[in-house]
């Protein structure tokens, strides 16, 4: 998968966890999922959950700190597809 | 100089059943936290109740630090709780305070690294709310909680505000108060214009916000 398709997917992702829509529409790399997307810092687990789900990968410890923005968040699930 | 950092769950918002999956609280606790719940708290607390008390006391811990140490990166594993006192959990807790004496609160011990924090929370079946402090003695730590209509975010941010300016009010009538946030993104209060050198935290999840602050710091 591009970067560019795992950018995309990801929307669906963040959706259940952000009521800012406008701003989940025109993310990028550098969109920050709690200053940016809104999202609750209760709900990060979950976003790395539903990506591990989605994906079919797991994310350990190290790599889900890096998730704190979208650009972040393709590097780590990129990586891990990469290792499958 | 105490720092503060404050952080509420409502826990009528967390999924109970993903909470106890390994592959959700494996991502927010680590072996010996694990070990503290099964041997001292399994009999006295629900384990997602555990969970999210140890959430909550870390993300606090983040948001004490942060504040000196502004490339922190939040990181659950690495935020180590120790030392876990819960008596129980609570059916009536109060709302505000000075300090902690004689409430019914939780404490702990927590580590970033070599930084040690004190951790104090007030849990019951409603929410878990916990402030962190470099300092362990909280009788100059000022905290308020409310329940409030919406969960919307702008509507939390504008709530807790109101809770702290009510508060402030309270204590400095004659004197203006107002929030900004720093570039590294916690909170710096004004009073009358500059910045006041109180340590100041906010927190929100659902309809529970929170606020915490240190005089005399």
């Amino acid at each position: 998968m591009t970067r560019e398709e795992i950018l995309d997917e990801l929307k669906s992702v963040f959706a259940p966890y952000t009521t800012n829509k406008e701003m989940l529409a025109n993310i990028n790399d550098q969109t920050d999922l709690i200053t940016d997307l809104k999202i609750n810092s209760a709900n990060l687990v979950d976003i790395i959950i539903d990506a591990e789900a989605k994906y079919n990968i797991e994310i350990d410890y190290d790599s889900a700190d890096k998730m704190i923005n979208v650009g972040s968040c393709v590097d780590v699930i990129a990586e891990k597809l990469k290792q499958k | 100089m105490s720092g503060i950092g404050n952080d509420v769950v409502a826990l009528l918002a967390i999924d109970v059943d993903r909470t106890i999956q390994y592959r959700f609280y494996s991502k927010i606790i680590v072996d010996s936290e694990k070990l503290i719940y099964d041997q001292s708290l399994a009999s006295s607390l629900p384990f997602e109740y555990f969970v999210w008390l140890a959430w909550s006391i870390k993300e606090s811990a983040y948001k004490c630090l942060q504040r000196y140490q502004h490339d922190l990166v939040f990181s659950p594993s690495n935020t180590l709780i120790s030392e876990v006192n819960l008596p129980g959990i609570f059916h009536a807790t109060p709302s505000e305070g000075i300090g902690f004496d004689g409430a019914p609160v939780c404490k702990a011990k927590v580590n970033i690294g070599h930084h040690q924090f004190y951790a104090i929370t007030v849990l019951n079946k409603e929410f878990i709310f916990s402030i962190v402090s470099n300092n362990n003695n909280f009788a100059d730590t000022y905290w308020g909680i409310k329940k409030i209509g919406s969960a919307e975010r702008e509507d939390q941010s504008l709530e807790v505000r109101n809770l702290l300016f009510q508060k402030l009010h309270d204590l400095y009538p004659a004197d203006q108060f107002r929030i900004e946030k720093s570039i590294f993104g916690f909170p710096v209060l004004l009073r009358n214009g500059t910045d006041s050198d109180i340590p100041v935290s906010f927190a929100h999840h659902d309809h529970f916000v929170g606020y915490a602050f240190v005089l005399g710091s």
